[in-house]
């Protein structure tokens, strides 16, 4: 009898252990994902005019986390009064919480693939210093693609290049003789003028940035993307296990 | 020195005047530094004619930009600044005009180590429509094929030339609808992660049948380590019901 005893002690433990857990990582893929929604690269306007919600599997985490911990403390709750009925709710409000975040997983891995070069090339040719346009995200465009080749000292998605070998909306305001890129390519000093403009029309090597802005996209948008899509299935699989216990559990509960 | 088929045309003026003497030396696109505009879609970059019209100190060097086709056509007694040689009239009816007036003082020799010394033919928009400018220095119409040479005129007499330069043509831009965005397929990690968590919640959506379907049956392999018929252990189980049945029970 008390090994057995001992047992339901322990498996209790170690559910209340596990539920403290996810409770705990929980609030850490919020905490993330308010992070990730925050746009901190200001990279929000670019991802959201490729039609590439990237930013819904955040938005799908941020609550999935909220009821991860809430969700929890039933569980604690349920576990140590050894309440069939609780334990009951705890597990089918769970389930709808992992199918939640395996969409979110999924949703943020799917995305992150595709954002190709190409998909943002096709985008900036398109909509970057459009004429006339009417369209406010089409504004939103033009400043993000500004801000990212002034702070990260970076041409087009793949470099200077690009604007030759397309034509664009940027290319029919500005005349190629005068405008073979961007002004915001070349390299500028503190006022914000081109510190030798003809250098920049030639292409002369320290006069204008000749690496592309591809990198400086990538990068932010792959931390967020596997941030949330890895974290979120090490969640899972740690609440698989839970869930596993806690049906053991339960199915054991004399009522 | 080039065949004399490439040369100038026969000059028509009286015979003790020489025609224009070939010099050797071929302009060509700027080699010396790596120039990402080196060819655009309207301009291209040339070197300058260093070193070369040395004993020309009095002559205006000209560059004539030519269409390819029409290369063995021009005159090089044809002035600069006349309607025949004006670039509002390029490509047609002009098929060649002539621009970028310079003497020898531009072009010392020799030429500083260093310096970048190029001269971009096209770089002058403003005065691309502007018919009062035949010598602009405007933006090329097409993509070409262009060929291009330097003449050294004294007076309006062609005194030099160099030989024509090899075809240059110019980048002819793609339409950005033609850039294909379908997906590169789906990465590794995208389809562990879909798999695994796949697996996992049908796991779970089976145990969960399992727990409902043997909801009221004690037969289940783990109900006997727990449920236990004394009313003892039923009182240990509810620890914090101690006014419940147990009590009543007894």
């Amino acid at each position: 009898m008390a090994k057995s005893d001992d047992c339901v002690h322990i498996l209790q433990g170690l559910l209340v252990f596990g539920n403290v857990v996810i409770g705990m990582c929980g609030i850490a893929l919020t905490a993330e994902c308010i992070y990730f929604v925050s746009n901190p690269y200001g990279l929000y306007p670019l991802l959201k005019a490729t039609e590439n919600d990237i930013y819904a599997a955040a938005w799908i985490g941020i609550f999935v986390g909220l009821a991860l911990f809430a969700l929890s403390i039933l569980g604690i709750i349920g576990v140590i009064r050894a309440s069939r009925t609780l334990l009951l709710v705890y597990i089918i409000l769970m389930l709808i919480t992992f199918a939640f975040e395996m969409a979110s997983c999924i949703t943020a891995a799917t995305h992150r693939d595709s954002l190709t070069p190409d998909l943002l090339l096709k985008e900036m040719l398109e909509r970057y210093q459009k004429p006339e346009s009417a369209n406010n995200s089409d504004n939103e465009v033009t400043k993000t693609w500004d801000e990212l080749m002034l702070q990260n000292h970076c041409c087009g998605v793949l470099g200077p290049s690009d604007w030759q070998e397309y034509t664009s909306a940027f290319r029919l305001t500005y005349s190629d003789a005068d405008y073979p890129w961007p002004r915001k390519c070349c390299v500028l000093d503190a006022q914000g003028l081109p510190i030798n403009l003809d250098g920049c029309k030639l292409g002369v090597p320290g006069y204008y940035n000749s690496n592309g802005c591809y990198d400086a996209i990538s990068g932010p948008v792959n931390t967020h993307a596997w941030g949330v899509a890895w974290f979120g299935f090490a969640i899972l699989c740690w609440t698989f296990c839970v869930l596993l216990g806690t049906m053991f559990y339960w199915s054991g509960i004399e009522y | 020195f080039r065949g004399c088929s490439t040369g100038s045309t026969p000059s028509i003026a009286p015979p003790w005047l020489l025609t224009a003497a070939e010099l050797p030396y071929t302009p060509r696109l700027t080699q010396s530094t790596p120039l990402e505009g080196l060819t655009t879609a309207s301009t291209f970059v040339l070197d300058q004619p260093r070193c070369v019209f040395n004993e020309y100190g009095n002559a205006d060097i000209w560059l004539v930009v030519a269409l390819d086709k029409a290369v063995s056509t021009f005159n090089n007694t044809a002035g600069p600044g006349t309607p025949e040689t004006a670039f509002q009239g390029f490509p047609d009816p002009v098929h060649a005009y002539m621009t970028l007036n310079a003497t020898l003082a531009n072009y010392p020799c020799p030429k500083p180590d260093g310096d970048i010394t190029v001269l971009r033919v096209g770089s002058e928009t403003s005065c691309a429509g502007d018919a009062t400018r035949p010598t602009c220095n405007g933006p090329l119409p097409g993509p070409g094929p262009y060929r291009v040479k330097f003449l050294a005129l004294e007076g309006s007499e062609p005194v030099a030339e160099t030989a024509w330069s090899t075809q240059i043509m110019l980048r002819t831009a793609k339409s950005p609808s033609n850039i294909s965005t379908a997906g590169s397929g789906h990465s590794a990690g995208m389809i562990a992660i879909t798999t695994i968590l796949s697996i996992l919640f049908a796991i779970l959506l089976a145990g969960l049948l399992a727990m409902l379907i043997f909801w009221r049956s004690d037969s289940c392999g783990g109900s006997s380590t727990f449920s236990k018929p004394e009313s003892v252990t039923v009182r240990r189980y509810n620890t914090h019901h101690v006014y419940d049945q147990p009590a009543a029970r007894l």
